[in-house]
């Protein structure tokens, strides 16, 4: 339930914070950047790295005109 | 407002509570760093959050994270059988108005829930949306108070997603469930465990060597077929979904109808978030008198999580810390 909650927590600070830009009868799915950062989190607590994209990367991967 | 003191069994079961809290903290490390900084930051200063969630030892946790926000918070029982009685105790020594005693009767679980409405909530914490619907059904008055809230299970979403496609939906949601941190790790990994855990411990089988029908295959369902499975049980599993089902197939399960799987299974397990799906049909179909067990277990998926937590109370006055 750590992250679960964990999202439960940053989600109700993201409502004080910005539910004046949220529609009345909507449903939302939690900011990507919630689920991210707990995530993030998480693989910190558990002592695991992970990789980031290159500059190069990122560019290749965004692009529709290189060849694949 | 000021909030009520909160309406919990014994407050003298305070002090195992609180270790208990402790001990689940101590599994929670997300939460706890996430408590830190709202500490500093108070994210939630002043703002009012009912809660309805099941009354454990994670949820005490995630309740101090947000007081420690600065919110002032009011959490009743989600589900009348899961309360643990000390954990509820202890929350209200720490200023948590909590209402919710194990085993309550129709009446006073409703009356907890209408005892957290009267805190007057500006975002409201679901686990199975019945905060949410109380104050639409019964507290129209009170939804210009509420900023926002948050649903915690599959189901939740579900009746909250009809509520917006009939335009009636008060205020706006987040399906915390649709995180993917959330439904991949705790409806596979953690309802996968917990609900073997509880099939164990009510029946004492062997696994190994039987047929567990799995009864939908989402990310409970898949969970707990891969960790029967592991166990040595022979996976049946039941679906309306034709993508889920290929996928279960080539998961390596048996896939067929419920009339079949009625006469092929030992055990039944239920995650489809839907009612009626193991009718008194299929229980005559399966003419082994093990069924009569089995019937018993329909509900498996709210057993689940109160089994975890049992298992978290068994072990922890006495076991070292895992890892």
């Amino acid at each position: 339930m750590d992250m679960s909650f964990s999202n439960q927590a940053l989600v109700a600070a993201y409502l004080a914070k910005h539910h004046a830009e949220l529609d009345k009868g909507r449903v939302y799915d939690v900011p990507i950047e919630i689920d991210e950062e707990v995530a993030r989190l998480k693989l910190s607590s558990m002592g695991v790295e992970i990789d980031t994209l290159t500059p190069e990367q990122v560019k290749y991967i965004a692009s529709w005109s290189e060849g694949t | 407002m000021p909030l009520l003191e909160g309406s919990v069994k014994d407050p003298s079961l305070a002090e195992a509570g609180r270790s208990r809290i402790a001990w689940a903290g101590a599994y929670m490390p997300v939460l706890a760093q996430i408590r830190d900084r709202f500490e500093i930051d108070k994210p939630l200063k002043g703002v009012r959050i009912g809660a309805c969630l099941h009354v454990t030892t994670e949820t005490a946790n995630l309740m101090l994270a947000l007081q420690a926000g600065g919110a002032q918070i009011a959490l009743c029982a989600s589900n009348p059988l899961s309360t643990q009685d000390d954990v509820a105790a202890a929350l209200c020594e720490y200023g948590i108005a909590t209402f919710a005693i194990k085993g309550e009767d129709h009446a006073t679980y409703y009356s907890h829930i209408e005892s957290v409405i009267a805190t007057h909530p500006q975002i409201s914490m679901d686990d199975g949306c019945d905060l949410v619907t109380a104050i639409f059904t019964k507290h129209k008055d009170q939804l210009g108070e509420l900023i926002g809230g948050c649903e915690e299970t599959t189901t939740g979403v579900i009746r909250l997603r009809a509520m917006q496609r009939e335009g009636v939906l008060p205020y706006p949601i987040v399906a915390v469930n649709n995180a993917m941190t959330k439904y991949m790790f705790d409806n596979r990994y953690g309802t996968g465990q917990s609900t073997l855990d509880g099939i164990v411990r009510a029946t004492n089988v062997l696994l190994a060597g039987r047929t567990l029908v799995v009864v939908g295959y989402g990310w409970c369902g898949r969970g707990i077929a891969s960790r029967a499975a592991g166990m040595g049980a022979h996976v049946v599993v039941t679906e309306v979904d034709p993508r889920k089902a290929i996928e279960a197939v080539m998961d390596g399960y048996r896939v067929m109808p419920m009339d079949d799987a009625a006469r092929a299974g030992d055990i039944f397990v239920t995650v489809t978030g839907n009612y009626h799906v193991v009718r008194e049909e299929h229980f005559r179909l399966a003419d082994r008198p093990r069924h009569d067990r089995a019937s018993r277990l329909r509900r498996t998926v709210r057993v689940a999580r109160r089994t975890q937590d049992l298992h978290s109370r068994r072990r922890a006055p006495h076991q070292p810390r895992r890892g």
